[in-house]
């Protein structure tokens, strides 16, 4: 998975225009991000690029730095 | 003394018997007095599960129940040898977190499939001649989320609704044939499923779900004993109902 499909798949999970998420923003900036869009997002991961993402560590993230981190050695 | 719930000299088939609820249920319908027919897709867990029960005269079968239009046929077989069954209970099914943004026809077809077609292949196939006894007890498993909202789980909500809908009507058409129908709703239980679900909640979620439990998370065991009820003579006069195990989820 590239860098930039993760941003997309966050854009498209919080229904925001393609190339909102930049990477840099606070989670709780973002508006739509909650405790559903974390359980989506971990359906979304696994479904498309078969990623399996533990809950507590995503509820641990604070900025999507700390997402993309998370996904480090699954993203090019 | 008397046992109310004796199962003795009845035959029970029980799907999803490789674990939890229905390895339970196998277990706990084998110490009283069952003989025991188990389905499941794993050899080596379902031959765990027969190991584990009580008497004599059990068995294992392996089969998919994906495939629902086979189920007749294959229960004609199964009981060619068995004997007729005086009882089936459903307990193979799935679950899938999986919020509405994420739910794809594909979602729905999964969860439907074992949950609620394999229900309806599984009382077609029970109804045959031959394959029941005289009279007959249908145990179906559906949920809480059938009776109740929560988020993320509409799939598998709607599949569990679909029981309890199923459950009465099958109750209605099978009342003439001496054949019961009814199914337990429970809350999350700490069986690998419902510990797979709890692992898929963040911690905050995970507590808020429990403190919903009144009675905390439940076992197994507390869901087999009244599937056993709602198996033995203690049900005669009850058909078409559903019987929520929960912990008081649903009391509030």
């Amino acid at each position: 998975m590239q860098k930039t499909e993760f941003l997309l798949s966050l854009d498209e999970l919080l229904e925001l225009e393609p190339g909102t998420v930049k990477g840099s923003e606070t989670l709780e900036s973002l508006e739509g991000w909650n405790s559903l869009a974390i359980i989506s997002l971990m359906a979304l991961m696994d479904e498309r690029f078969g990623v399996t993402l533990q809950p507590r560590r995503i509820a641990a993230c604070t900025t999507v730095a700390d997402l993309v981190a998370l996904l480090d050695d699954k993203i090019a | 003394m008397i046992n109310p719930m004796d199962l003795a000299g009845r035959t029970v088939l029980v799907t999803g018997a490789s674990s939890g609820i229905g390895r339970e249920t196998a277990r706990l319908i084998s110490q009283l007095g069952a003989r025991v027919v188990l389905v499941g897709r794993n050899e080596e867990r379902l031959a765990e599960t027969l190991r584990s029960l009580d008497g004599e005269g059990h068995r294992a079968e392996l089969f998919d129940l994906s495939s629902a239009d086979e189920i007749p046929r294959w229960l004609k077989s199964v009981t060619a040898s068995s004997g007729p069954l005086h009882g089936l209970v459903h307990s193979a099914g799935i679950i899938k977190l999986c919020p509405l943004r994420v739910s794809t026809s594909q979602t729905v077809e999964d969860v439907m499939g074992i949950n609620v077609k394999a229900a309806i292949g599984l009382a077609r196939g029970f109804c045959q001649k031959n394959v029941r006894a005289s009279s007959g007890s249908i145990v179906f498993l559906s949920s809480v989320t059938g009776l109740t909202g929560q988020a993320g789980l509409s799939a598998y909500a709607a599949s569990k609704g679909a029981i309890i809908a199923l459950t009465k009507a099958l109750a209605v058409e099978l009342a003439g044939e001496r054949i019961r129908v009814n199914c337990v709703a429970p809350g999350l239980v700490t069986t690998e499923m419902g510990q797979g679900q709890l692992s898929l909640l963040t911690p905050d979620q995970g507590a808020a779900l429990k403190s919903m439990h009144l009675l905390g998370f439940g076992s197994a065991h507390d869901v087999a004993c009244a599937i056993a009820f709602l198996l033995a003579e203690t049900a005669r006069w009850i058909t078409g109902t559903t019987l929520v195990v929960d912990g008081g989820y649903t009391a509030h």
